[in-house]
């Protein structure tokens, strides 16, 4: 081991109980003890893995503030550990943590894993984070899963930068706000994307 | 005789002392740069005591000291040099750090997203949310003067983010403005934020 591995070693082993200390104090604040115990067991075996664990520590969190009890709370977190170690693999092991956690609300809004991978596919270069934020934010606004993420994949695959992205989703929300179903805002705002393209079967 | 002689011997005495005040009465003649080298001259060699002090302490000089007390003062200056860098370099990020109070999700640079909420009647308003930990107590809303909407401004970092309002301390309720987020795993609803790089939606 040379010197400079030894100092960056000695400095890693200083800072690795800061780090947990942190993110200990939170939970140690807000959680009793045993449920606790069991969500930092989880957040251990995940961060293992390679998942991010701050979106674990928040939705404890989140659990905590609404005051749920700790078997509640478990379930969540566990879940969401489930949703983001999908999301990992779906999107590939260079997927940064920002588009794992927008991943993990796109499957738990009901996307198929196969989906994420297929944008990804379709996205070599670039986030896909804002993608799949707005894919979800469809979805919860009413939109039909298979619909959005076909045009949504479309969008990204045509090299449609965030800010567009983003400017179509406000156009479908704002054609619902008016009184458009949601699958025939987006059916809307589709055609007005692609005009060439064939229209969306709509269920 | 005597009478005359002392006579002549005053009026000698009389032509010498008028011929030194002549001589005195002459005006000067100095070639002046010589004589301001030999001013400069004289007055580099008269000690001072300032100029004598400087002079010594260039003096190379040995010390003896021992061991235990050349590493107490060497750590005592290290400490103090660490000390001195710590308590500068806070001084920029101070604000940052400020900024930041709601770690997760914000940080320097991040950008700043408003949030507002129209509550007339209540007495208090926050912001909770995935990037400050869910705290009813770190981001207070403030209240307009007239009209009773609510509103701060808040860093956070690109990305998905869900959070909400906690009215009067215990009401939770969505942002009526935004996409509530799928899947209620504790019973009361969150919004949906997409913060891009460029800003927000």
């Amino acid at each position: 081991m040379t010197n400079r591995s030894l100092v960056l070693f000695t400095v890693a082993l200083l800072c690795a109980p800061v780090a947990l200390r942190a993110q200990d104090a939170r939970l140690d604040a807000r959680l009793d003890a045993r449920t606790r115990d069991a969500v930092v067991a989880l957040i251990d075996s995940a961060r293992a893995e390679g998942i991010p664990s701050e979106p674990l520590v928040q939705k404890a969190l989140e659990g905590a503030s609404k005051h749920a009890d700790g078997p509640r709370i478990l379930t969540a977190v566990r879940l969401l550990a489930g949703e983001l170690g999908d999301a990992r693999a779906a999107l590939g092991p260079s997927s940064t943590d920002a588009e794992v956690i927008a991943g993990a609300s796109a499957l738990h809004a009901g996307i198929a894993p196969a989906a994420l991978s297929r944008m990804r596919a379709s996205r070599t270069h670039g986030s896909l984070t804002v993608a799949l934020a707005v894919l979800s934010d469809l979805i919860a606004r009413g939109v039909p899963g298979d619909t959005a993420t076909t045009v949504i994949s479309a969008l990204t695959g045509a090299g449609a930068p965030d800010a567009e992205l983003l400017r179509f989703q406000q156009g479908v929300e704002r054609d619902i706000a008016q009184g458009a179903t949601p699958a025939a805002a987006l059916g809307v705002r589709a055609k007005s994307a692609f005009p060439s393209a064939a229209p969306l079967r709509t269920p | 005789m005597h009478q005359h002689d002392d006579l002549d011997a005053m009026k000698r005495g009389d032509d010498v002392l008028e011929r030194v005040v002549e001589e005195l009465r002459r005006p000067l003649r100095v070639n002046t740069a010589l004589f301001d080298a030999r001013v400069m001259d004289e007055v580099l060699r008269t000690p001072s005591g300032l100029r004598e002090r400087i002079a010594s302490l260039m003096q190379p000089r040995t010390f003896r000291v021992s061991p235990l007390i050349a590493l107490a003062a060497g750590l005592l200056f290290a400490v103090a040099v660490v000390g001195s860098v710590l308590y500068v370099l806070p001084s920029s990020p101070r604000a940052a750090r400020t900024a930041t109070r709601t770690t997760p999700g914000t940080a320097p640079g991040s950008p700043i997203v408003q949030f507002g909420f129209a509550a007339p009647h209540a007495s208090s308003v926050a912001l909770v949310g995935d990037f400050n930990n869910w705290d009813p107590k770190a981001t207070p809303l403030r209240a307009a003067s007239t009209g009773g909407v609510w509103s701060v401004e808040v860093p956070i970092q690109p990305g998905r983010h869900l959070y909400a309002f906690v009215v009067n301390g215990t009401v939770w309720r969505p942002d009526p403005a935004a996409p509530k987020a799928t899947g209620e795993d504790f019973g009361e609803p969150n919004s949906a934020l997409i913060v891009a790089d460029q800003g927000m939606r």
